[in-house]
């Protein structure tokens, strides 16, 4: 407890930046508004809904008429009727909510199948969904990738890959009724096809550790000629300004969670600081104290050590209090240019001051 | 415990040597005080079996998910050894039951023997574990001085599994096989310690009479107690040593 | 039609015992409490045990709703955050909810209700106690070790890789699981050999029953708990490997053993409950239990079915077609037995004698929140509409709606009707009635939107969440507010009631089991002569309205 009360608020920057729009509503205000194919799941559910509300009122009824009509008025008073039982009455309330779940189990089981069917159309148009704490990235069929962000094409089927790099994940698309377990060690495919053209929440449903909430993505549904621009490929590294101006983009999409540009201490240390800006426009790295293979060694930062960071974070670990442990998880994946766009952001930090 | 106002039933002694037995305030009788326990006790033993099922569960998945580290690392184990302790266990078991036998026909001398040859048995029992353990250190196996070491997420490998002979370099997931082996040995080692004790304190209670024809409740249960540490080990020593 | 008449002398219950004494103040002084044998006195330990822990659980659920106020959070940091949620979840379960009805009314009323001088295992039950202490004290040591943020499941690997206190915690579950196998143990023994003479298994209350089934899965599934946890400790001490996916273990085996437990467990937390509810709905409309075989036989069958559905906490984790199909079958299945119980309580009371004293208002609050609570787990059971409602606040708003809104309730309604047998005293009936109203309605306003935001898919755990739930997340808050009121409202009347409560009667609420048959506050060995029944179970044909009016001695 002594802990929780001392800890620095500032420490986890805390929330989902700039989170898709507000979902929309069915109808009946329950469910958010379909946008994909499973329509059987609002179904079962309003079904299920009535059935309840009509068992609710019935209940509540009975409580409510037994409690005007028989109320005690005097201290003594006996109950008007002795009856222990009556068996056709307990056949009927036994029998008729077996056959009404019967058919719920039923109707349900037949929509999951539905659900995890992965059928032939979805399958040839496979991406996989790479989770760790505490972010999403994604890689689309043609190999090119996104992270927090990903698009899909309307009215086409699509599959999901889910793998999880550290802890337990879920992938959850309230709007598409899709979600799935992440599990360490294991792919998992799911599938759906978006109806509707949007932007949609995509959340971390299964608890992940200190910034779980913000482990958010959006799933952007686009129109075949939208999605034949390729949106997601907006990659610019034609000037070292538009390069450090799209590292910030993947800096705040991937980076963000752990690591701080304004010297707050994070889960991972601060980017503040990493480079200064020499009179004649090149840049000198700080000097830096590191463990290699847990022994002690001051280092020079330079685009090799931040490659070597990004790639295999365990090879050198910053030698401070509370970093010395490590934790971060290799990020392998992301194609040399974009590297480079990062590091050119980090320099553009020194250039700020 | 007994109150003032209510006379709680009392067992006498069959001899000299021996002591009454004052039946609990609560109970009428002294065999609703006997099943009572026996029953309790029964349900206790059921917990340990559904504890140890929870590791047996783990032992068949695992089976099942690599059969290779599996059937290569039951062969590193010495079933002789293996084979000598449950041999040893059985005539515990069977010392233990005479021991029981003395208590229900009061003869203290024997009662103290047969406890006494059963503690020695499980002293025997661990010692043989203690090599066996040994020989698994050596071999790095299990390197029990590494044993709580951090664990190096940079080169992923265990501190305490080091496999220095290369045995097990071929199959996945080696030290899964020595890790189960490890717990479900420990804690069953730790049932027969905590077994012995418990005898030696009923040889105590032997030696002061308290257990006789009229009353040896305690005698019967650390009994059954003993049985099930055999009875664990019984499926313990083919699922390790053996089934591989 | 006849009752539990016990063959004792009415002037034997009614005239005061030699001295007066009853086992409140037989013996005084620390060690008469802290070594006593006597169920009741036991029971009364574990009463105020399990009240700190709800009411150190209900503090951490204030704090964790009045941060979700704001969309970005009030309180907290995220790491703050996750660890005050953890915290209320492993107090309310683990302290307070499986342990709170068995351990203090069960303990104090069982034997009553058998006719016995006490449970079988008076020692034992006093380790129960020291166990459940125990693992109090190590749940507090672990929050001053640095806390520990795993949710309470401690999925692996998180609850592997995170750098907090979870091999205390683990510790201090193995030792409650102990605790609770113990009282199981100890009852089931006790319901097995010392029912008093003529008190066959179908003249028993059904609260019996209930606490029967109850300790059947407290004695079956609880090791394998134990045995989780203690792995669990075992892989964060030295590294097996079974649950950490890095070493070749698999993270689904963990939720597969703890599911195995903690399904089970909701059982054991709601069984004690449904007994309760039996009782109370019986003796406040003076009325047989409608049903009685029926429900006892549902009690059973909940427990044999509950081994068998624990799958349907991982819908979503990708199990095979064979296991989905099983485990949702099966969950629709446990569905009937519960809904047979609702029928049947609700069939007690058309044509009853019904007292709206705060007891019945307490029970009539639980069926309405049961009925909730049952339903929307109905909705739950569906696979394909599971899959979308996993891990949101529709589930958190279902299992509050039996874990708190019934369970706590039922324990409540237990409490009132058992407290002028416990102490003697009675509490303010006005403000007990009150207290019931806005606790009522303060639950309700704190999970009903919790459905609504759940069915919409806020995922739970989170320490913020998108601006779209803020409405529901505020109407959350401003219900706990008035349900906080509430509960401070009853804790106030019923501790002040000790002090100048007016004295209660002989029996109170004029019930006809054995427990209101012995004197009030029972003596040492609860009946003065050993009680004999000749009659059925739950007949207010031979009430001995007598007893109703004559005050305690």
């Amino acid at each position: 407890m002594f802990a929780l009360l001392t800890q620095d608020p500032a420490r986890t920057p805390g929330h989902i930046e700039n989170p898709a729009p507000p979902l929309a509503v069915d109808t009946y205000g329950q469910l958010p508004k379909l946008a994909s194919t499973f329509d059987h799941v609002d179904g079962l559910f309003y079904f299920t809904y009535i059935v309840c509300i009509f068992f609710f009122v019935v209940i509540v009824g009975v409580i409510a008429v037994s409690v005007v009509l028989y109320r005690r008025k005097t201290w003594d008073q006996p109950a008007l009727s002795n009856v222990t039982h009556n068996t056709p009455l307990e056949v009927v309330w036994t029998v008729i909510p077996l056959i009404i779940v019967m058919v719920m189990f039923a109707w349900g089981f037949k929509g999951s199948l539905d659900m995890t069917n992965v059928p032939e159309a979805a399958s040839r148009n496979l991406y996989k969904a790479t989770a760790k704490q505490w972010n999403w990235t994604f890689t689309y069929p043609n190999g090119q990738q996104s992270f927090g962000e990903v698009w899909v094409e309307v009215d086409k089927p699509v599959a999901f890959a889910t793998e999880s790099t550290d802890v337990l994940h879920a992938f959850y698309l309230p709007q598409m009724r899709v979600k799935r377990d992440v599990i360490p060690g294991r792919s998992q495919v799911v599938w759906f096809e978006p109806k509707e053209v949007g932007d949609y929440h995509l959340f971390c449903a299964e608890y992940c550790g200190n910034d779980h909430s913000k482990m958010y993505a959006q799933l952007h549904v686009v129109s075949a000629e939208e999605f034949a621009k390729k949106p997601w490929d907006k990659w610019d590294d034609s000037t070292p300004a538009a390069a450090a101006k799209s590292g910030e983009s993947l800096y705040k999409q991937l980076c963000a969670s752990c690591h701080s540009v304004n010297g707050i201490p994070g889960v991972g240390p601060s980017w503040k600081g990493l480079f200064t800006k020499n009179a004649d426009g090149t840049f000198t790295g700080r000097q830096r104290e590191v463990l290699v293979g847990g022994q002690k060694q001051t280092i020079t930062v330079d685009d090799a050590y931040i490659i070597e960071s990004i790639k295999t974070p365990m090879a050198k670990i910053v030698a401070e209090e509370p970093y010395n442990r490590g934790g971060m998880s290799a990020f392998d994946n992301i194609e040399d240019r974009k590297i480079a766009g990062l590091i050119q952001y980090m320099k553009s930090l020194a250039e700020a001051k | 415990m007994s109150h003032d106002g209510h006379h709680s039933v009392v067992i006498p002694a069959p001899g000299p040597e021996f002591v009454p037995h004052t039946v609990a305030h609560h109970f009428d009788t002294p065999v609703q005080e006997f099943q009572s326990a026996k029953l309790g006790f029964w349900l206790f033993l059921a917990t340990e079996i559904l504890l140890f099922g929870g590791l047996f569960a783990a032992y068949f998945y695992y089976h099942e998910v690599y059969p290779e580290t599996f059937r290569l690392g039951g062969q590193q184990l010495d079933w002789k050894l293996g084979a000598i302790n449950t041999t040893v266990l059985l005539l515990s078991s069977w010392t233990m039951a005479m021991g029981v036998r003395s208590a229900q026909t009061s003869q203290k001398q024997k009662t103290l023997m047969f406890c006494g040859l059963t503690v020695v048995g499980a002293l025997a029992f661990m010692v043989i574990k203690f090599f066996e353990y040994k020989a698994k250190h050596e071999h790095g196996f299990v390197v029990f001085s590494e044993l709580f070491a951090p664990y190096d997420q940079a080169t992923g490998s265990l501190a305490w599994f080091k496999d220095y002979d290369g045995v097990m370099a071929g199959v996945p997931h080696g030290h899964l096989f020595f890790a189960i082996y490890l717990t479900m040995t420990a804690i069953h080692g730790l049932h027969v310690i905590i077994g012995a004790g418990l005898i030696l304190w009923i040889m105590v209670g032997a030696a002061k009479g308290r257990f006789h024809n009229g009353y040896f409740l305690p005698v019967d249960l650390v009994g059954l107690y003993w049985h099930l540490v055999d009875l664990i080990w019984i499926f313990l020593f083919p699922l390790l040593y053996l089934v591989p | 039609m006849t009752t539990n008449v016990p063959v004792i002398d009415t002037h034997a219950h009614h005239a005061p015992e030699a001295g007066g004494t009853n086992y409140l103040n037989n013996r005084s002084g620390f060690w008469s409490w802290a070594g006593t044998l006597d169920h009741k006195r036991i029971g009364l330990m574990y009463l105020v045990g399990v009240s700190i822990a709800f009411l150190c659980g209900g503090l951490f659920a204030l704090l964790v709703r009045l941060h979700l106020w704001e969309p970005k959070g009030m309180l907290f940091d995220n790491a703050q955050y996750n660890q005050i949620f953890t915290l209320h979840g492993a107090f309310m379960v683990f302290l307070f909810v499986i342990p709170a009805i068995p351990g203090s009314l069960g303990n104090m009323v069982l034997p009553l209700m058998l006719g016995a001088k006490d449970v079988a295992l008076p020692r034992l039950n006093l380790l129960s106690f020291y166990l459940w202490l125990t693992g109090a004290v190590l749940a507090t040591l672990a929050i001053v070790l640095g806390g520990f943020d795993t949710g309470w499941t401690f999925y692996t690997p998180y609850s592997l890789y995170t750098q907090q206190a979870v091999v205390t915690i683990g510790l201090a579950i193995f030792v409650l699981g102990f605790s609770s196998i113990f009282t199981g143990l100890n009852f089931i023994v006790t319901v097995h050999k010392l029912r008093a003479p003529g008190l066959t298994w179908f003249r028993m209350p059904l609260f019996v029953w209930a606490l029967y089934a109850t300790s059947l899965l407290q004695v079956l599934a609880t090791p394998v708990l134990g045995i989780t946890v203690l792995l669990v400790a075992f892989e964060r001490l030295y590294h097996i490997g079974i649950f950490d996916p890095r070493l070749g273990g698999d993270p689904v085996l963990f939720e597969h053993f703890f599911w195995f437990y903690s399904h089970p467990a909701v059982y054991i937390m709601v069984l004690p409950a449904f007994g309760i509810i039996s009782e109370l709905v019986s003796v406040h409309s003076r009325k047989p239990l409608f049903g009685y075989k029926l429900i006892a036989f549902s009690s059973l069958a909940i427990a044999i079915i509950s081994f068998l559905v624990w799958g349907h906490h991982m819908f979503t984790s990708g199990q095979s077609t064979y296991a989905m199909f099983a485990f949702s079958f099966l969950t629709f299945f446990v569905a009937i037995p519960t809904a047979i119980k609702e029928f049947s309580w609700v069939a007690t009371i058309w044509k009853g004698s019904i007292a709206l004293n705060s007891p019945m208002l307490y029970t009539l609050a639980f069926l309405i929140i049961f009925a909730i609570g049952g339903l929307t787990g109905v909705i739950l059971g569906a696979l394909n509409v599971d899959i979308h409602l996993h891990d949101t606040y529709f589930v958190v708003a279902h299992f509050h709606y039996v874990m708190m809104g019934s369970i706590a309730l039922a324990f409540f309604a237990g409490l009132h009707h058992w407290w002028p047998k416990m102490f003697g005293v009675m509490y303010d009936e006005f403000l007990a009635k009150i207290a019931c109203a806005i606790i009522f309605i303060g639950f309700n306003a704190t999970f009903l939107p919790q459905f609504i935001m759940g069915s919409r898919g806020m995922p739970r755990r989170y320490a913020t969440y998108v601006p779209d739930y803020a409405p529901y997340h505020a109407a959350s808050t401003v219900g706990v507010i008035i349900l906080t009121v509430g509960i401070g409202m009853m804790v106030f009347y019923l501790v002040a009631s000790l002090f100048q409560g007016k004295k209660a009667m002989q029996n109170q609420w004029g019930g006809v089991t054995l427990d209101w048959l012995c004197p009030t506050p029972p003596p040492l060995e609860n009946f003065d002569v050993p009680p004999k029944v000749v009659h059925e179970v739950y007949d207010y044909s031979t009430l001995d309205y007598q007893s109703m009016q004559t005050p305690v001695r």
